[in-house]
């Protein structure tokens, strides 16, 4: 049977999106690691992302995680344009602060903020961990490798504390928006059920973003 | 010529079925072979339309507006009457058959009203199958409210947009034919004029209101279903597009025009509160379920209503009729309201209103229940006016709203036109002198689901094997060539005064001597400025813009020429019938209370007149009433 | 009171429009918007120019012809509302007030402030019936339905068709008009059998005409004259998964 792609690309959006949400929560965690003192932190983080990069299950996910965001992100930009298409002339005015969000309408643009931010992101840790570009990265006393310490380097240039504290705001409200948005396009439509789903939304955003946004300044203060 | 109602033989309740197993049929494959014009796509069009299709006929069906859903059946909000007797009060076919008559003054037929009530329970059983999310209990079953100038609960409604969702109803089944290709339906395409070929309707000119192009339509049969000409008004509770054009010109080719004087005039719209106000917004009658209307006892009081104790309060309509009081038919409400108002008891900024109070309904029911009854009217009425009528009473006043009076048809729907039909409000069938609230979308339901399909055969029959006629036959091109001439004269004017400046005049004659009460004097002078108007009009009208191209000053004045027009005649009729029968009240035929004095012995016909180059020749349908016997309509 | 119209006229649809400023004058805070357009009609057909073509019927909220942006906001400054139902008193003295069409590719200008929203039927056309003859109906009571389907059903079948939410969207899309119809005939039992292939049938035809995907900003039930709830939508989402599924 033919879908339609109304329905279609919206909810590979919204799916894709969800996966994501959830790993945030995971990724967010495992940060939280770069809160304790010194000492514990270097040892446990670098441990953690040893088992992560070792873990044969772990890759699977990971290669989904990639998945996702490139479908997330080529689907976002299919919608986008089909979109713009359906609407070729803006109005000369528009309050649309009255009836709605900033951030619902302006979606695509706070996405575009965070591709790049992750972009910034991924040549910052994934490259050099991963791919072993750039500098070296060297190893810690139990052999793992150092991830703290280049995380530990990273964010005590204040330019890139700012720069990934910042850009946590539109994250913040590209998920408030999202994840509502995405259980009403998957189909979930109970009223009550609803009006919790919002709330949720605002206190995931919140944490999520706020979360990952202290991460930097403690390391700096460090 | 004698009008012959055709109808069928037997006792009343037989009379439709008599008349079923006698009409001729055709079969279901000569059926798409017959071609049918359906001109309007409210309730009674787009009825007519969808089941005419669905029989299998060739249907052409047309309305001014962007879509048909927007036919102002969409507007009627309180709700349809059927004889279901679900609430077990007694009620009937025969109740309601003679509430009908009763309530129209006896000025309708037997047989016609009859058969209204007897459609009426299978009615709602279809539109409850298409999907109308009528009212319910919370058992399940249907529920009922009351409506004026009955004593039983026999009305059906989904919340206070009743008109809306059987429009919406009937739109779709309408469009299902369209997705059939059995129905072409033209938007935005109104009709100039009707073309008649060896005196029977075969076809239409319509302007296409985008191009401004005429266009010919040709057909085997046409049925009008154009809705209420109450704009004749300028102020009333129809839409700004509702016209009289389509039956004006039938009329003008042939097709008489009945009683159509008989105007309602409903109790309860909102007040006029300027002069440029283009339209009455009215406040459902089932307000007065639970509202009661009163004025001050005392003229011109400056308090607020609130303020105002209640021995100071004059319920009026509970004090003149005692049994109906505040549900009253709506005549004599209109013409309480408009007593109290002239008499100078007038409450509101132009003191041309009364107080309809929801304080004690509140106190019995609690806010909630009449939130649940009517919370979407209150809302209404609060953006109209601003204010919160949980608090303080409603100001409502009189406004012209259904026109009974239409051209004139037969038990078949069929005009004196062969071949030409009307159904809805746009004909003169079954409400006489006066319409029962809920009655009307019944009416063009009815007449557009159920009858005019049962009826239309026996006349198509015939005109199977003849030959049809085309676009191309002498007679279309002579039509379209004189709907030109009419309208490059309208252009060619170029005068100093705007299309409404003449409909502002036109209104206010109609409204001053033609409305709640007339007499001779009032309307021989309206018929005299009238014919003044006419004559500045085609002198002085001042239209921009082209006919090739969307204009809708254009489409504004040709429905006023046609108004005009059709003024005089109201006027003449109302001056013809000396007696006060329903909305029809004549202040010379009034007892020493008020109350109105009908005539029976002389006035007991239905008045039908013929165009006769610019002058009216009336004629009679004599009403005979064999069933029942008419009383004096008494609501005290 | 006199305010300043700023208004998009537009001859044909292929034409080039342009905005307007007109002064208007003798204006009273009891007039409807739309009176007042009336008002300056009239002024202009005495000055010999062209009237501005804009669209109304009913003037009571009902039959949703009436339309168009006013001020930056579809049907004008307030919530839940036609275009109709909004008087003079919502604007001050001396404002000045920009009017513009519905702006859609599924709604193309037909001139002026007028645009052509029969995609919306041709949505209906698809399926938003049901499919019994005239005269085949059982007894209305012999189905039962309890009071809060028949609300529910309600809710949703109060829809105008104005196109406002076509209008506010920032994607065009129809999806508030067609869940509504959709989730009126669906929830009801005269609309079970042929439910699954009037959610298909329905949106592969808001599909065709070219209306955007629904991103929930949630603008059009703000602006939705019969307050249609934006619930609706993901309740049409789900009915749509379960007829791509079963259907
Ligand atoms: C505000 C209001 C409330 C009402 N409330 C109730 C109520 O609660 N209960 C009740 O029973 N009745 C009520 N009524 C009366 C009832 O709604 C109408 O009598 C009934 O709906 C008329 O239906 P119709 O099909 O005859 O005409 P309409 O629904 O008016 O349709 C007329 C059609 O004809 C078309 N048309 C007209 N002229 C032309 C032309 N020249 N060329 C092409 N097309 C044309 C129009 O486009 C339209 O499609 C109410 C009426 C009003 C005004
Ligand atoms: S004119 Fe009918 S809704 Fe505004």
């Amino acid at each position: 049977m033919k879908v339609n792609t109304l329905f279609f690309r919206k909810s590979i959006v919204a799916a894709t999106g969800l996966f994501l949400c959830l790993f945030l929560i995971v990724h967010l965690s495992a940060n939280c690691l770069l809160l304790l003192p010194e000492q514990a932190a270097r040892g446990m983080y670098n441990a953690y992302s040893t088992w992560l990069r070792e873990n044969p299950l772990i890759k699977v996910v990971a290669y989904a995680l990639y998945l996702s965001i490139i479908v997330h992100v080529v689907y976002a930009l299919l919608v986008t344009i089909r979109n713009r298409k359906a609407k070729p002339v803006s109005y000369a005015v528009n309050h649309t602060e009255a009836n709605s969000s900033w951030a619902s309408q302006n979606m695509g643009l706070i996405g575009l903020s965070i591709l790049i931010f992750i972009v910034i992101h991924l040549a910052n840790f994934w490259a050099r961990i991963k791919l072993g570009l750039g500098a070296d990265v060297g190893v810690d006393a139990a052999g793992n490798k150092d991830v703290y310490e280049v995380t530990y380097a990273l964010f005590h240039n204040i330019y890139f504390v700012l720069f990934y504290s910042l850009l946590m705001i539109p994250l913040g409200l590209h998920l408030h928006h999202g994840l509502k948005s995405a259980f009403k396009t998957l189909g979930f439509y109970h009223k009550r059920g609803l009006e919790v789903l919002a709330r949720i939304s605002l206190i995931y955003a919140a944490v999520i973003a706020a979360g990952f946004g202290i991460i930097p300044f403690v390391v700096y203060f460090k | 010529m004698t009008l012959n109602a055709k109808i069928p033989e037997g006792r009343l309740e037989d009379k439709w079925r008599n008349y079923q197993t006698q009409s001729r049929l055709i079969n279901p494959a000569n059926k798409k072979k017959l071609h049918v014009i359906v001109v309007g796509s409210g309730l009674s069009g787009a009825g007519a339309a969808a089941t005419l299709a669905e029989l299998g006929y060739d249907v052409q069906c047309f309305c001014y507006q962007d879509s048909a859903r927007r036919a102002h059946s969409v507007a009627a909000q309180g709700g349809i009457n059927a004889a279901k007797n679900y609430q077990h009060d007694g009620d009937s076919v025969w109740r309601m058959f003679y509430d009908t008559l009763k309530g129209g003054d006896f000025r309708s037929r037997e047989a016609n009203t009859y058969r209204l009530a007897e459609l009426s329970a299978p009615l709602i059983d279809h539109f409850t199958q298409q999907g109308v999310p009528f009212a319910r209990e919370y058992g399940g079953v249907l529920v009922n409210r009351s409506f004026g100038g009955v004593q039983v609960q026999r009305t059906f409604y989904a919340r206070g947009q009743t008109g809306q969702q059987l429009l919406l109803a009937a739109y779709s089944q309408l469009y299902k034919m369209v997705r059939m290709k059995k129905v072409s339906l033209f938007t935005r395409h109104e009709m100039l004029d009707l073309v008649l070929v060896d005196g029977k309707a075969k076809g239409i000119i319509a302007r296409d209101l985008v191009s401004g192009a005429l266009k010919r339509f040709a057909a085997d049969a046409v049925v009008l279903a154009t809705g209420g000409y109450s704009r004749v008004f300028r102020l009333s509770t129809l839409a700004i597009g509702c016209n009289g054009s389509a039956i004006w010109k039938a009329h003008k080719r042939g097709a008489f025009f009945a009683a159509p004087s008989f105007t309602q005039i409903h109790p309860t719209a909102l007040p006029q509160s300027s002069e440029a106000q283009s339209k009455l917004t009215l406040m459902s009658e089932s307000l007065r379920n639970d509202g009661r209307i009163w004025v001050p006892k005392q003229t011109d009081d400056p308090r607020a209503a609130n303020d105002i104790p209640e021995e100071e309060r004059d319920y009026y309509l509970e004090r003149r009729y005692p049994s109906f009081g505040n549900l009253a038919p709506r005549d004599i409400a209109s013409r309480a309201a408009k007593e109290r108002i002239d008499a100078g008891f007038g409450v509101g900024r132009l003191k041309n209103a009364v107080y309809l109070d929801f304080k004690h309904a509140i106190e019995r029911f609690g806010i909630n229940t009449i939130q649940d009854r009517y919370g979407n009217l209150f809302d209404m009425y609060k953006k109209i006016t601003g204010i919160d009528a949980y608090r303080e009473p409603m100001q409502i006043s009189p406004a012209a709203h259904f026109s009974m009076g239409g051209l004139w048809v037969d038990y078949e729907l069929m005009t004196t036109i062969p071949g030409l039909y009307a159904v809805g409000e746009c004909n003169f069938s079954d409400h006489g002198a006066n319409r029962l609230g809920a009655n009307s979308l019944l009416q063009a339901s009815v007449d557009g689901y159920f009858i005019l399909p049962n009826t239309i055969n026996n006349y198509l029959a015939a005109a199977l094997n003849k030959e049809q006629v085309s676009t191309d036959h002498p007679a279309f091109k002579q039509v379209e060539v004189e709907v030109k001439q009419h309208i490059d004269r309208i252009l060619a004017i170029q005068g100093t005064k705007t299309v409404d400046h003449f409909h502002r005049e036109l209104g206010k004659v109609m409204w001053q001597e033609c409305a709640m009460s007339r007499n001779r004097a009032g309307l021989e002078r309206a018929i005299a400025q009238i014919k003044q108007i006419r004559a500045d009009f085609w002198s002085d009208v001042k239209v921009t813009g082209h006919s090739d191209e969307l204009n809708t000053e254009l489409e504004k004045a040709l429905r006023l020429a046609d108004f005009i027009e059709l003024g005089i005649l109201m006027c003449t009729d109302a001056l013809q019938r000396e007696e006060s029968c329903g909305a029809h009240f004549r202040e010379e035929f009034q007892t020493p209370d008020g109350e109105a004095v009908r005539v029976d012995d002389l006035y007991a016909y239905v008045s039908a007149w013929e165009y006769d180059q610019g002058d009216f020749k009336l004629h009679k349908e004599v009403l005979d009433f064999e069933f029942v016997q008419p009383s004096v309509r008494s609501y005290k | 009171m006199k305010v300043t119209f700023k208004i998009w006229r537009q001859d044909k649809p292929q034409a080039k429009g342009a905005f307007k400023e007109y002064q208007v004058d003798e204006l009273t805070e009891d007039m409807s918007f739309l009176e007042a357009l009336d008002h300056l009609n009239e002024r202009l057909v005495l000055r010999g120019e062209k009237v501005i073509a804009y669209e109304y019927d009913c003037r009571e909220g009902i039959c949703g012809q009436c339309g168009v942006f006013i001020n930056g906001r579809a049907h004008g400054p307030h919530p839940n509302i036609t275009t109709c139902q909004l008087h003079m008193r919502s604007f001050k003295d001396g404002d000045t007030i920009v009017v513009e069409p519905w702006r859609a590719n599924a709604f193309p200008i037909v001139k002026d402030l007028i645009v052509d929203r029969s995609a919306f039927d041709r949505i209906i056309e698809q399926g938003a019936y049901i499919s019994a003859k005239t005269g085949t109906a059982p007894e209305a009571n012999a189905i039962l339905i309890g009071k809060a389907i028949a609300d529910r059903a309600m809710d949703a079948a109060a829809c105008i068709g104005c196109g406002a939410c076509v209008a506010t969207c920032k994607n065009s899309s129809a999806a508030l008009f067609t869940a509504a119809k959709i989730n009126h005939l669906n929830s009801l039992p005269q609309g079970k059998p042929e439910a699954h292939q009037r959610v298909l049938d329905m949106t592969a035809q808001m599909e065709r005409e070219g209306f955007g995907h629904c991103s929930f900003t949630g603008a059009c039930e703000v602006e939705c004259p019969a307050g249609i709830s934006i619930a609706n939508i993901a309740e049409m989402n789900a009915r749509q998964g379960k007829a791509q599924l079963l259907g």
